[in-house]
């Protein structure tokens, strides 16, 4: 339950973070997409139910801060979170190199998705910015993917902590 | 229950799957409507956490350059330092001051030069850098803001209003690829749609071969669409290419407005009754 409560809360945090802090980082040249890396976690670690309203809320949160396509980030988490489930049920997400390579063609899948949908449903052609915009982005979130994996797998054992504690009270 | 909690994980992915879908689907047929409550939550909440995180690390920020690059040198060079830093910051703000004074004074002319109610705002959300050329802004329906406000900054036109909630928007600039202003051009009024290309940059569409038109000159909304006030400035033609075939040029315009360093701007209001 606390991970349900906490869910909106973190996210926001996480968002903002994202929008913010990692603009100041990175001189304000390349989109670091914390999100990402958080759905694709969430598709090796957690469960259908956990992980997948997690990706819905990201999505949804990040349709609403920056996207001008509404419901695009929806689908695309929701999209990355189900590659990244499937990929789980055969595939252990522990080695290094793995997670980097991993994350990097997801953030590469996510451009993609945006370029289809741009040519498909506006007729404009934003191929360009998948060497300019998304592969920069895939490398700088593929590479501290390892990192951020760590992070959530500490934080994830802490609410299940919580969730634990306040369960044995009950 | 035992037939959910079997399919429990089918089950979810389908519902996840299914609402995603008609989310999309539902705003792509109707890309203008209302903002549901839940989006306005949302716009309402990042604003103030974004703002708060930016000022926490811009203090950060500051007290690492004020002292702790001080620290190790002589006590008295330190109390000179942090003297001459004090000073230098007093300074600076009395600079920050005289140029947001500057700023709004060219926006004070800029509003009598506009005949429609305006705000002033601010900019309290930005984009990291994405195809997605979107900020939020301080002002909402609570202060007159409706969907496809226009948008300007002291140099011409930013953009418009996409998505508004109580205190806040988000603005779609006039860089964005989904961003069609109907221009014309200054000199020889030649009429164009001018679409968002890429930071600083936008395309002029569907002008014809046979017209005229050289780098330099200056582009301004036509007021045709019924959105943006007539004449106002979006930008300069930087590049023109006649190709051997096609019915149209291919015409690059660079904008007035740099789209990374707004901080204030107007908001055309569509109505009175604004508070502005």
């Amino acid at each position: 339950m606390i991970y349900y409560l906490l869910l909106p809360f973190f996210s926001i945090v996480l968002l903002a973070l994202q929008t913010s802090l990692f603009d100041l980082l990175f001189l304000g040249k390349i989109g670091v997409e914390i999100s990402l890396v958080l759905v694709v976690y969430a598709g090796f670690k957690l469960d259908m139910v956990k992980g997948g309203i997690l990706s819905f809320v990201l999505g949804f949160f990040l349709d609403c801060i920056t996207s001008v396509v509404p419901g695009l980030f929806v689908f695309i988490y929701l999209f990355i979170f189900f590659i990244s489930k499937i990929a789980s049920f055969r595939i252990y997400a522990e080695g290094i190199l793995f997670i980097m390579g991993f994350t990097f063609l997801c953030a590469l899948a996510e451009g993609a998705i945006i370029v289809v949908v741009y040519k498909t449903l506006y007729g404009i052609n934003i191929f360009h910015d998948m060497s300019s915009i998304f592969l920069p982005q895939a490398l700088v979130v593929g590479i501290i993917s390892p990192a951020l994996f760590s992070l959530f797998n500490r934080l994830e054992v802490f609410i299940n902590a919580g969730e634990t504690k306040s369960s044995d009270r009950l | 229950m035992s037939f959910f909690k079997r399919y429990q994980t089918i089950i979810t992915a389908l519902i996840l799957l299914f609402i995603s879908v008609v989310v999309f689907t539902l705003t792509l047929k109707s890309p203008k409507s209302e903002m549901v409550i839940f989006r306005k939550i949302v716009l309402e909440t990042i604003a103030p956490v974004e703002g708060a995180i930016n000022a926490a690390f811009e203090y950060v920020g500051g007290l690492w350059e004020r002292y702790i690059f001080l620290v190790g040198l002589e006590k008295e060079n330190r109390e000179l330092t942090s003297r001459l830093s004090a000073l230098k910051e007093e300074l600076n703000s009395y600079r920050e001051i005289n140029l947001e004074y500057e700023r709004l004074r060219k926006y004070i002319g800029l509003e009598k030069d506009i005949d429609y109610p305006t705000i002033a705002a601010k900019v309290v959300g930005r984009n990291r850098p994405s195809v997605f050329k979107t900020i939020l802004i301080n002002r909402g329906t609570k202060d007159g803001v409706s969907i496809d406000c226009p948008v300007v900054a002291a140099e011409g036109i930013a953009g418009r209003v996409i998505e508004v909630s109580w205190n806040v928007s988000k603005v779609l600039l006039l860089v964005d690829y989904n961003s069609n202003i109907d221009a014309l051009i200054q000199r020889s009024r030649v009429q164009g749609i001018l679409q968002g290309d890429r930071e600083g940059e936008c395309d002029l569409k569907y002008v014809e071969r046979s017209e005229e038109v050289k780098v330099g000159d200056v582009v301004v909304s036509s007021g045709l669409a019924g959105i943006f006030p007539k004449g106002l400035l979006l930008g300069r033609v930087r590049n023109v290419q006649k190709e051997k075939s096609g019915l149209f040029q291919r015409i690059k315009v660079s904008t007035e407005v740099d789209v990374t360093k707004l901080e204030e701007m107007l908001v055309i209001l569509k109505e009175k009754g604004g508070s502005g």
